[in-house]
């Protein structure tokens, strides 16, 4: 097997693709495969080895690297597995059992007699991805309805204000069925984002998948950053541009708060990685929900986010630490598992925040993926690292950054 | 966390997200209440129903609306959805639903806040709304055709200025102008009414619609005059296009209750990189110009060469408008004379322009721009009236003569419902008989629209009116209209009498004609004699009449006196008897 990316993964795990091989026989079954390999064919081949003799599945999510050719990959899996059960996006990262890759390949496989799905697609603009995300809620519509439902949604990650996807879908959805799901990277590039469905590669879209069981499903989400500092009135913002914080240029006001270097006060490249792990807060009635800084307007002197930071809210600097990352990732899978009533895991799906991962750094993002898997045990798991995340359980809001959402599937 | 109260901030976030930029602020509006209080579901309630809301499918909306009570607690997913009803104008409320627990005070206070907040939105967005639509709707008239909905000249000018400036244009294409003019269009409002007119002119926009790319844009100009502004890659687009607008507009359709059909002529131009809006619609018009002038019903394209055409027949259309108004029109005739005989029995009256200038024009040199301008009716009029009266004095003069007069008439004149009212008037004027006059007509003319020439036809027919056929042979030859209409000539068309004695088949085509209109009874005339030798075989194959140089040119009024004054004296009524 080649390797132009990395993985990490605890040290009592090997490499092997294939996952979840003891379940060939319930009513509901997960298969989680990956690949590191550059090659698409290759990485493809390697994937696709974990649904191997488990039957045809419902869903297949591919999460996967920008380094590869997207459209060979989704028309190989395609023809494997079926074109009307694929979706997937690009990744900043992958996750799969015991591993966290980057530059790879995740495919996550649930099958069985006990679920139902159905997919479809929304093609937004560079307007926004409400319609879009409304559209492709749709599915809800078709899937066969069991005990419980929820809708899982993978969006682009540069497309206007990220919250109008979950108040899209919320649109279709409404009250009885929670929403989950990711918006789609491209390895911290920022350029363009990348939607799968079916042998379709899109852009500025959203595509989702409607997942009905007979078992109940776990939902956990959980951030642990702290504020820093005094609360900061939003004196002036348009959508995802944030323009003055107490009246002052938002821009000038964090660099200060942060105390940044110098190389971060003029060029883009180094204040992005430098702000992945700054975020903004923004005051909730009994939380702090978190902004993703993506960018900077140094002529503007304003700061760009990837969803809204409204205008009149009161904002906070955040800050965190590989400890509080740890914490939050077991309290969310935790909560996943929870939320399962005492039915056995088949597997878990999860979302996780690129800008989590570059707390972490290398050094400990061994430990959160041991922290999965104390909660996991020999399920399947898989995952990609996201430019934000969406989780909505209760109201109507659920769009989440520096996050890390999980589904629980019993 | 801040000593601000929570409920402060979130309202100030509420007020802000509301907008009159964009129609769809009031769900932002809703949305942002839901969230800022974790609430599932926000409707807005009124007497008449649910008017906007979040969380609730619609077949969930009853949950609201049963009963009259407002229920503080809805029972929904095995628990309780908690709900506030806050008072909003005109006997709405703003219902906001959670299900983990009820509101607070603080809550509470915040959502009557917000609800006020929601109701003044309402109200401002549905005034910016109205008035928004209001002037689009006076933009959309001011610039869109009433009849059609098409774009209008300005807003087609915009819209190719657009294009040529923005480089907007796909790679490797070129904006291309496609100018459509409808064949004859006035015949549709004189025959069938402009109500028909209109109809036939919202079928072309459907046809134009149909067959262009969405991203084309089609505009009415004016009239009949229609444009199509699109991007090709090759001139064969543009061709291939053209064909199909002329196949789809000229399909045969219902007007008034007949089947009808009316062919397009397509100018093409292709933008030149110095073109602007006006001087390519200009070039595609110029080559509409063309296509009539190869026959309608067709497609050409712009060359340089076309601007000073134009220039040229602008100038001659002025010309001739003032022409019309100062009698530079006039009639000249050519003789008729029997083939036995060679006695004169009557003129063919033919226009010439007497220009001031140019000296004597034929028709050749006005007739084309006096069709497309209309004037031609007028020509078409003064030639009738005058030849008329000087007739009427012939037959005051020379009276044994018997002459008889064939005045042309234009295809326009032709299906003009008030043709046979015009001819009585100058027959009554003149003190003639509807037998001393002959309208001399085209066979195509007789077949091109034929519910309306029946219409004229048999208008003439009551008058009394016979028609000559003129260029006998050369169109549809059709046997049917010989019986159907009233024809009392048939005048063989030159071509043919140019062959006798050289070619063969154009003497058996002779003989045809000859055999038919004898069975029939219809007089016919050689027309373009030049030789004895024609007349002569002409004589020996039984033809009645003959005109041509042989017996004289078109020749001016007081000329032609003349010739009658020593044709009288050679002719005594003696021998004419």
């Amino acid at each position: 097997m080649s390797s132009v990316g990395n993985q990490i993964q605890p040290q009592d795990r090997t490499d092997d693709a294939r996952d979840g091989a003891k379940i060939d026989d319930q009513d509901r079954w997960i298969r989680v495969g990956t690949s590191i390999a550059a090659d698409t064919d290759q990485a493809v081949s390697e994937a696709l080895s974990a649904l191997a003799g488990v039957g045809q599945p419902k869903l297949v999510l591919l999460f996967c690297s920008p380094a590869h050719d997207f459209a060979r990959a989704a028309a190989l899996i395609a023809a494997e597995v079926g074109e009307d059960r694929l979706i997937g996006c690009s990744t900043a990262g992958e996750l799969a059992s015991g591993l966290a890759t980057r530059g790879g390949m995740t495919l996550w496989a649930l099958g069985g007699e006990g679920v139902s799905v159905a997919v479809d697609m929304g093609q937004g603009s560079p307007a926004g991805l409400r319609a879009a995300a409304s559209e492709a809620a749709g599915c809800l519509n078709r899937v066969e309805r069991r005990a419980h439902t929820v809708l899982l949604l993978l969006a682009d990650g540069l497309c206007g204000d990220q919250a109008e996807v979950v108040r899209g879908a919320y649109e279709v959805a409404g009250v009885d069925v929670p929403l989950v799901g990711g918006c789609a990277g491209d390895d911290m590039a920022m350029q363009q984002t990348r939607q799968i469905y079916g042998k379709r590669v899109l852009s500025q879209a959203v595509v989702a998948a409607a997942i009905s069981s007979d078992a109940p499903l776990g939902i956990g989400v959980s951030h642990c950053w702290e504020p820093q500092g005094e609360p900061m009135l939003v004196t002036g913002s348009t959508g995802t541009r944030v323009l003055s914080l107490e009246d002052r240029p938002a821009l000038d006001v964090y660099l200060e708060a942060f105390d940044a270097p110098p190389d971060v006060r003029h060029d883009h490249e180094a204040f992005s990685a430098w702000a992945t792990t700054r975020p903004l807060g923004i005051r909730r009635r009994d939380r702090i929900e978190i902004r993703f800084v993506s960018g900077a307007d140094f002529e503007q002197r304003s700061l760009l986010t990837i969803a809204e930071v409204p205008q009149g809210g009161v904002a906070h600097l955040m800050c965190g630490d590989a400890r509080s990352v740890l914490e939050a990732t077991q309290q969310a899978c935790q909560m996943a598992a929870d939320g399962l009533k005492g039915e056995p895991m088949q597997g878990m799906l999860l979302f996780d925040c690129v800008a989590r991962r570059s707390v972490l750094e290398d050094d400990w993002l061994h430990e959160e993926i041991g922290r999965i898997n104390a909660v996991r045990g020999e399920v399947p798991v898989g995952g990609f690292y996201t430019y934000g995340e969406i989780a909505r359980t209760r109201g109507a809001g659920g769009f989440h950054n520096q996050t890390l959402v999980a589904l629980a599937l019993a | 966390m801040s000593e601000i109260p929570w409920s402060l901030h979130l309202l100030s976030e509420v007020l802000s997200a509301f907008s009159v930029e964009d129609p769809k602020a009031l769900i932002t509006v809703i949305n942002r209440v839901a969230e800022a209080v974790d609430a599932e579901v926000v409707a807005i309630v009124g007497a008449d129903g649910v008017r906007h809301a979040i969380g609730f499918r619609d077949d969930q909306f009853h949950l609201l609306l049963d009963g009259e009570a407002i229920p503080a607690t809805i029972p929904l997913q095995g628990g309780s959805l908690h709900t506030y009803w806050a008072p909003l104008g005109q006997g709405e409320r703003l219902v906001v639903g959670r299900l983990s627990h009820g509101f607070d005070l603080e809550e509470r206070s915040l959502l009557r806040a917000m609800a006020r907040s929601v109701e003044l939105s309402s109200e401002v967005l549905r005034a910016v709304t109205a008035e928004r639509r209001a002037k689009e709707d006076a933009l959309h008239q001011a610039t869109h055709d009433a009849l059609t909905g098409l774009p209008g000249r300005a807003l087609v000018l915009q819209g190719l200025d657009q294009l040529l400036q923005s480089g907007r244009i796909p790679g490797g294409e070129t904006a291309t102008v496609l100018f459509i003019d409808i064949d004859r269009f006035k015949q549709i409002n004189d025959v069938h009414g402009h109500a028909s007119g209109d109809q036939f002119l919202r079928s072309v926009a459907t046809a134009l619609r149909s067959v262009v790319r969405s991203a084309d844009l089609v505009g009415r100009l004016s009239g009949d005059e229609f444009v199509v502004v699109t991007c090709t890659h090759r001139y064969e687009d543009a061709e291939t296009l053209a064909q199909r607008i002329i196949e789809q507009v000229g399909r045969p359709q219902m007007l008034a209750g007949k089947l009808v059909s009316y062919s397009p002529s397509v100018g093409i131009a292709v933008g030149e990189p110095h073109d602007t809006a006006e001087s390519l619609i200009e070039n595609a018009d110029m080559a509409m110009y063309k296509a009539k002038e190869q026959g309608r019903g067709c497609h050409a394209s712009y060359d340089a060469s076309m601007r000073e055409l134009a220039r040229g027949r602008a100038a001659t259309e002025t010309e001739l408008r003032r022409a019309v108004r100062q009698g530079q029109i006039v009639a000249h005739f050519q003789p008729i004379v029997s083939t036995d005989g060679r006695r004169v029995v009557g003129f063919e009256a033919l226009a010439r322009w007497c220009h001031p200038s140019h000296g004597l024009l034929p028709p050749s040199a006005f007739v084309a721009v006096a069709e497309d301008t209309g004037l031609i009716i007028d020509i078409d009029r003064l030639i009738l009236e005058s030849t008329c009266a000087t007739l009427g004095r012939w037959k005051q003069q020379f009276p044994h003569l018997q002459l008889r007069l064939s005045v042309n008439v234009s295809a326009r004149s032709f299906m003009d419902p008030l043709l046979s009212e015009r001819v009585a008037r100058a027959l009554s004027s003149a003190g003639l008989q509807p037998k001393d006059l002959y309208l001399e007509i085209t066979e195509t003319m007789l077949v091109e629209d034929i519910e309306a020439t029946t219409l004229v036809v048999d208008q003439l027919k009551q008058l009394g009116v016979r028609l000559a056929i003129d260029d006998f042979g050369t169109g549809y030859s059709s046997m049917i209209y010989l019986k159907r209409f009233p024809v009392g000539i048939l005048k063989i068309d030159r071509s043919f009498i140019d062959g006798l004695g050289q070619d063969l088949e154009d003497e058996v085509i002779v003989k045809a004609v000859i055999g038919l209109a004898t069975a029939l009874g219809i007089d016919l005339v050689a027309e373009g004699v030049e030789t004895e030798m024609q007349a002569q075989m002409l004589q020996e194959l039984g033809c009645n009449f003959m005109q041509g140089y042989c017996f004289g040119r078109p020749m001016a009024v007081d000329q032609a006196e003349r010739m009658l004054t020593a044709v009288a004296e050679m002719q005594s009524p003696a021998q004419l008897a």
